[in-house]
């Protein structure tokens, strides 16, 4: 098992809920996961726990064979390895585009830094665009400079927290593909958040489906649709799911 | 990690013991200060703070080789923070335009009793604390200002004749948080006793042509402006204003006179500047000879005129303007007195509402 | 313990020292609470104490809603109307804040007195016999005028800088849904800028209650007063302890409700593009209106009392000895300029501190610290220097040791007063740096540890450049206050060592305001030319 997460809990400091129940997940290496939920349910939290950004009452999560966090040990996020792309792709407005995704290769020698930025800026089809800032850049850009500088470290799992909510619905198609021909190109494992089923479907290896905290549903996109199928739920967006499905298969 | 441990442990150790050890020691008797007569220099704590008294240092220095080192502030803060400083502190000299406040140190504890026979002989004994803790080195009278167009100085006699009947809305004087009010109350406080003063206090509010506002010089503005018609000032503001740069406050002063309160009583109040060697002084023959130096006649004459104030020594003669103003009954009481009845005075002002 | 945790607790442990240092003095005050009541504590009871207490209400209340309006409107002009002279108005209504409002006050009795510019012109010019009453401005009301004009800019700036920021979008909405701009200020501005106003308004009321200079001089008795009354005059500190603390009580409820008010609500923003607010033009009257009344608060605020002391300093040029100012300036510039570095250091500090711990306590005790802002200045003065010879003391053997003459080291030195100011405008440096971290959230930082950034290592990467506005303008906003700055100045000063507030303060104490002007002049002057470099600063970092 390439990551194992189990009965991880969690809440935050001032509330009365726990943001996360007993959080169990185990992921192959090279798989895309998605994690798919309404606002609130606690998917911003499973990433950010797995990154390192808040700590778990209890719990524990082994990235191959790697304790990053149990009842004694817990490893500070710039420790893990663990890349993220921000909701709001917090790209770094002081730095340009390359700068920014330099920013994680500190370790590197500079003809490796150099040799590097240009793979990436490759992988993301932005060569010509380092020397910009990005308020400089139009959303869908600053999205592929935020997933460029994630993977540029080489981290074992990248986290992407609903990386569509802030593009207009034709750019959401476009860059849905681009992400997924970056993933599978780069065969990084993968977490990522989202609240739209369409981006589940057609990015996702599995689905993770949270409700108030708590795991409601793990399996294939085909087998979430058998369970809507046998319930008579049906998926939010009509006669998309069909569609979508054959598109990828 | 255990660095920063210990370097919290050591910080709250440290500052713990810093408490605790000046809280102790505030009580610990005080070293004999060991004389150094080598030491050229003398501090000087002073609440008085006009250019002519940086000039009189200099040349000070010039003339005895002594560095004159001085922290001018207000003069409560400096006594509280000699008494803070305690033993250790690096004040000598503690000089005030108060005798109230030179009271209040002495009776602090603050002040040691010099003697020196140049300084007896350049300051009257009645300007001089009785245990010699200090001396004063101007004088200043509290008088009576009135619109010369509307009040004969026939009309005026004493203080407490200006709480009667007739001079209802006219009379103006500044608020009772000032220390010459409060100075002046408490001479009352002396020599008629408390409730005497009290009822002067409580007709004083009753004759205000305004609510208390401003320094002495706005209330001679009020006259000017005809808001009331006498005020109760320092001498040397009116001296100031008469001398003024600003035209239009010599045309003010000029429609003034001045009046001297109860020369056929009691006297009209008088308060100094003054300055009395600290306690814990290192350079106090340093010290003494700097009040040697200021009492004395060269220095009395620059340091009472660069403020219109009466020299205390006898040998020199006052400037011509306050020589204009003639001679005058002083009150007769020791001037310590102003700083035992200080905060008798106060508590009367809160109580007649006097603001 | 593990390695690793080092990073955070460096931070936590140097905040925390911080925060002890900054409360230990105002921790003697909060003592005085529990000791029993004398009899002038009784006397002040009965006969004063409710008097100064509602003249201290009114004051806080009165000063508080008329910055809050003159500086809200004038925000809310700037950052959404376009109108000749903005450009200008815009950084030159912060000016005011470099007057100190006691040499304001002064400037203003002085102008308005019977001696006067104004009655004096009314009186020759015109033969007007004017009622002297009339420009009377030595009481409650003036006091007010004082500090409103004076001190309003701590609102606008504040509210300036937010109104610019917020989302253009939600102010739009309003306006298409067919509001008009009066009913969008106070439906959707006033609301929206809570947080800013909070800020700015409670800068402006801590201000009011800890100075003493202006309602001293006019004849306002408040609550300062009954603290110096029984300190000085009845020589009872117990007494004026008591009124300290509950004072500090009176400030902890408010900085309360201030976090109160403020909520949970995160105001961060973390999309890269901010959409700025596009300006309405105005135009005709209108577009008049808009300057003038701009230009008319900044002449009252700033223009006329300059011009006085421009006037005054002319009239008495020269009969002051003016030798030693350049050493006055560098006196003032320096201990300002290392007060205003240590504390926007520990700022920083303190805030990336608060930022890192979750829950009540932990953003609460920065909090604290700003208690300091709140006393007066000699009440703070007597704590440090008791403070600091308990230090001295402890320090005696080593000071032996190392062949100094003297026990009184760290107490007669710059270090003393420096500590004091730290100690007094912490909250000023400590708001800015607050708000530069809530400006910029926590993704950025969040962003670069997931990028192998440890904690300080982001603190100097991200964290610093993006702050580089707040800490520009915390610095400044320091810089001016301890420039004009003046009882802990006064009192903690080592020996031989004026500064121009020193020096205009003790002319102004002799009432010779006139003389005053000079040193006042220079104060001005270079806080002014400090907010005009902060100015133009901003504007090349927002091209
Ligand atoms: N910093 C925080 N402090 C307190 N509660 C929080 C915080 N962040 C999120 N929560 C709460 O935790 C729950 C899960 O939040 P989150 O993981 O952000 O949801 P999602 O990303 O699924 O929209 C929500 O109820 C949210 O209100
Ligand atoms: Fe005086
Ligand atoms: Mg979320």
């Amino acid at each position: 098992m390439f990551v194992a997460i189990e009965d991880v809990c969690f809440s935050y400091t001032d509330a009365k809920t726990r943001a996360l129940d007993n959080f169990t997940l185990k992921i192959e290496k090279g798989e895309v996961i998605s994690i798919l939920g309404r606002s609130g349910s606690g998917k911003s939290t499973v990433l950010r726990l797995l990154a390192g950004l808040e700590k778990p009452e209890k719990g524990r999560l082994i990235i191959q064979d790697e304790v990053l966090f149990d009842d004694k040990i817990f490893l500070q996020p710039e420790k893990r390895g663990i890349g993220m792309v921000f909701q709001d792709y917090a790209l770094f407005p002081h730095l340009t585009v390359a700068e920014n995704i330099l920013f994680g290769l500190f370790r590197m020698k500079k003809a490796a830094k150099k040799k590097r930025l240009q793979e990436v800026l490759e992988l993301v089809e932005l060569q010509d665009f380092g020397k910009r800032y990005p308020h400089q850049l139009s959303g869908g850009q600053q999205q592929r400079v935020a997933i460029a500088r994630a993977v540029a470290p080489n981290p074992h799992l990248i986290l992407l927290d609903e990386p569509f909510s802030n593009l207009d619905a034709e750019l959401q198609g476009k860059i849905r593909e681009e992400l997924r021909d970056i993933l599978k190109k780069a065969n990084i494992t993968s977490i990522f958040v989202t609240h739209d089923e369409k981006d589940a479907h057609i990015l996702a290896d599995r689905i993770v489906k949270l409700k108030n905290g708590r795991i409601e549903f793990v399996g294939r996109p085909c087998d979430m649709l058998d369970t809507y199928r046998q319930t008579g739920v049906q998926p939010s967006t009509d006669g998309f799911v069909e569609k979508s499905l054959t598109g990828v298969n | 990690m255990k660095k920063f441990l210990f370097l919290v442990i050591a910080l709250t150790a440290l500052i713990l013991a810093a408490c605790g050890g000046q809280a102790k020691e505030e009580k610990t008797e005080s070293e004999t200060a060991t004389e150094t007569n080598e030491s050229k220099e003398v501090n000087l704590y002073t609440a008085r703070h006009y250019d002519v008294d940086d000039e009189l240092y200099s040349k000070f220095e010039e003339e005895t080789g002594i560095k004159v080192n001085v922290i001018k502030g207000e003069a409560d803060e400096l006594l509280e923070r000699i008494k803070r400083e305690g033993d250790a502190t690096e004040a000598d000299l503690f000089l005030t335009a108060d005798a109230g406040r030179l009271y209040r140190a002495k009776a602090d504890d603050l002040l040691q009793p010099v003697s020196s026979d140049l300084l007896d002989e350049q300051v009257p004994a009645n300007f001089q604390d009785t245990d010699q803790m200090w001396y004063g080195l101007t004088k200043r009278a509290r008088v009576i200002l009135y619109n010369k167009e509307t009040v004969q100085p026939d009309e005026l006699s004493t203080y407490e004749a200006l709480t009667e009947e007739k001079w209802n809305g006219r009379v103006l004087i500044r608020s009772s948080e000032n220390v010459y009010n409060q100075s002046l109350l408490a001479s009352f406080i002396e020599i008629d006793g408390e409730e005497k003063a009290k009822e002067w206090a409580a007709g004083m509010v009753n004759n205000f042509a305004r609510d208390p506002e401003g320094g002495d010089r706005d209330q001679a503005k009020a006259i000017a402006a005809g808001i009331g018609d006498v005020a109760i000032m320092n001498t040397y503001y009116f001296g100031q204003m008469l001398n003024s740069e600003d035209q239009e406050e010599v045309k003010v002063a000029e429609g003034l006179g001045i009046f001297f309160p109860n020369q056929d009583t009691t006297g009209t109040h008088v308060n100094v500047s003054g300055a009395g060697v600290v306690k814990a002084s290192k350079n106090k023959d340093n010290a003494i000879k700097l009040l040697e130096f200021l009492s004395a006649p060269e220095a009395q004459e620059t340091f009472a005129s660069a403020n219109y104030e009466y020299p205390v020594n006898e040998n020199v003669e006052p400037s011509e303007l306050l020589q204009s103003w003639g001679e005058f009954k002083e009150q007769d009481i020791p001037l310590s007195t102003l700083g035992e009845h200080n905060a008798k005075s106060i508590l009367i002002f809160n109580e007649v509402g006097w603001k | 313990m593990q390695h690793r945790f080092t990073n955070i607790n460096a931070w936590t442990v140097s905040a925390v020292i911080i925060i002890f240092l900054l409360f230990l003095p105002n921790l003697t005050i909060v003592t005085g609470l529990f000791t029993p009541s004398n009899e002038n504590w009784e006397h002040m009871k009965k006969f004063v104490l409710w008097g100064f207490v509602k003249n201290s209400l009114i004051l806080t209340a009165a000063t508080a809603f008329f910055t809050i309006l003159i500086g809200l409107s004038l925000a809310w002009l700037i950052a959404q109307y376009d109108f000749p002279m903005r450009h200008f108005l815009k950084w030159a209504l912060i000016l005011p804040l470099s007057i100190p409002p006691f040499i304001g006050a002064y400037t203003y009795h002085g102008m308005l007195s019977y001696t006067g510019v104004i009655q004096t012109t009314l009186r020759e010019n015109f033969g007007m016999a004017v009622n002297s009453a009339y420009f009377d401005i030595m009481n409650l009301p003036g006091a007010i005028f004082i500090y409103t004009m004076f001190l309003f800019p701590y609102v606008y700036s504040i509210a300036q800088v937010y109104l610019s920021r917020q989302s253009a979008s939600l102010i739009e909405s309003t306006r298409i849904l067919g509001k008009g701009p009066w009913k969008t200020f106070f439906q959707v501005v006033l609301p929206i800028s809570r947080i800013s106003i909070i800020a700015g308004a409670s800068l402006v009321v801590l201000e009011v209650l800890n100075d003493y200079g202006v309602v001293k001089y006019y004849g306002v008795q408040t609550f300062t007063t009954a603290i110096f009354q029984s300190w000085f005059g009845l020589g009872d500190i117990e007494s004026s302890i008591k009124l300290a603390a509950s004072l500090m009580g009176f400030v902890i409820l408010i900085l309360m409700i201030e976090k109160l008010l403020r909520g949970r609500r995160q105001y961060s923003y973390s999309t890269t593009k901010v959409r700025p607010l596009p300006l309405i033009k105005l135009s005709g009257w209108k577009a008049a209106a808009a300057a003038g009344y701009g230009l008319f608060i900044l002449s009252l605020a700033f223009f006329i009392p300059v011009a006085q002391l421009i006037d005054w300093t002319l009239l008495t040029f020269g009969t002051i000895p003016m030798g030693a100012f350049m050493n006055y300036v560098r006196n003032s510039v320096f201990v300002a300029g290392l007060s205003a570095t240590l504390i926007i250091a520990f700022a920083l500090i303190v805030g990336n501190f608060a930022r890192m711990v979750r829950g009540r306590l932990g953003k609460l005790l920065p909090r604290l610290t700003v208690l300091g802002y709140s006393i007066p200045g000699a009440v703070i003065a007597v704590a440090v220097v008791t403070a600091f010879i308990g230090l001295d003391r402890f320090l005696a053997p080593f000071y032996v040791w190392a062949g100094f003459s003297t026990t009184l080291v760290l107490s007669v030195s710059i270090v003393l007063l420096v500590t004091a100011y730290i100690i007094r405008f912490f909250a000023i440096g400590y708001n800015s740096i607050e708000t530069g971290y809530d400006k910029i959230g926590t993704d950025f930082r969040d962003a670069s540890r997931t990028l192998g950034l440890g904690v300080t290592k982001t603190f100097f990467k991200v964290d610093m450049p993006m702050m580089k506005g707040a800490i520009i303008s915390g610095f400044i906003l320091v810089f001016i206050d301890v420039l004009k700055e003046i009882p802990l100045t006064l009192i903690l000063r080592p020996f031989n060592f004026d500064t121009l507030s020193t020096k205009a303060f003790q002319y102004a104490s002799d009432e010779k305001i006139m003389e005053a002007s000079q040193a006042s002049l220079l104060i001005i002057g270079i806080s002014a030319l400090a907010i005009v470099f902060f100015y133009k600063f901003l504007e090349r970092e927002l091209d």
